[in-house]
């Protein structure tokens, strides 16, 4: 049976969506779908090297406030980082990790090595549209 | 299967994963099947809620036969068949 597939648009660069999206790459993995994730513009940030796992230097989505709280609730609770996550999911089923070239110059990222190693490539946005229209699910977080 | 036929299942491989919050205990589950040989039964203990549920969704898309779950005190057993 062909392996279902899920195209992600990433846009987000804030630590409480990126532990969203790690959550929902943990399932994905579990189904072996086959996941195209594209990184957009404030996600090419977070997957700079210097930022990555890097809490510090990544803001919350929602209630900035509580920033703190949320932290401690997911090290309480044995969470992965967001980082643990694609990571598994990616030893677990095929994924792939677009960054888009825009992006990445507006970050000061210009070639792969300027991100973790996480990353599989630098992309255009038809790679990302032409992913969409054949993927089964289709995400923007 | 009913309570008692659960209880008496041999089990080939146990997935504790009680340490772990969704979607821990599903991973889990994932990688551990991948050791067993079709046929024998797995055992995933979980204290997610979320797992209970999950897994027979899980097993439905895989192939896996789900057999059921025991409720103990702060945790589930949840049993499945690899296909």
């Amino acid at each position: 049976m062909e392996p279902k597939k899920m195209c992600l648009g990433l846009f987000t660069g804030s630590v409480d969506k990126l532990t969203a999206a790690g959550v929902i790459l943990s399932g994905a993995a579990a189904l072996d779908m086959k996941v195209d994730i594209y990184v957009l513009l404030q996600g090419a940030r977070a997957f700079k090297k210097e930022v990555g796992d890097n809490a510090d230097a990544l803001a919350m989505a929602e209630n900035p406030d509580l920033k703190d709280e949320f932290m401690e609730s997911l090290r309480n609770l044995n969470v992965k980082t967001w980082v643990e996550f694609f990571r598994e999911a990616k030893e677990i089923t095929d994924v792939k990790v677009h960054i888009c070239g825009l992006a990445g110059k507006i970050w000061g990222g210009e070639n792969l090595d300027d991100f973790i190693d996480l990353a599989d490539d630098i992309c255009g946005i038809g790679a990302y549209l032409s992913s969409s229209e054949e993927a089964d699910i289709n995400l923007f977080i | 299967m009913t309570q008692e036929e659960l209880n008496k299942i041999t089990v080939a491989k146990t997935v504790d994963a009680r340490g772990t919050a969704c979607p821990g205990p599903l991973l889990e589950a994932k990688k551990a099947i991948g050791t067993i040989k079709s046929g024998d039964v797995m055992e995933v203990l979980s204290a997610d809620e979320g797992t209970k549920a999950d897994i027979p969704k899980w097993c439905t898309k895989q192939g896996h036969e789900f057999l059921g779950t025991i409720e103990e005190s702060g945790f589930f057993r949840i049993f499945l068949k690899k296909s």
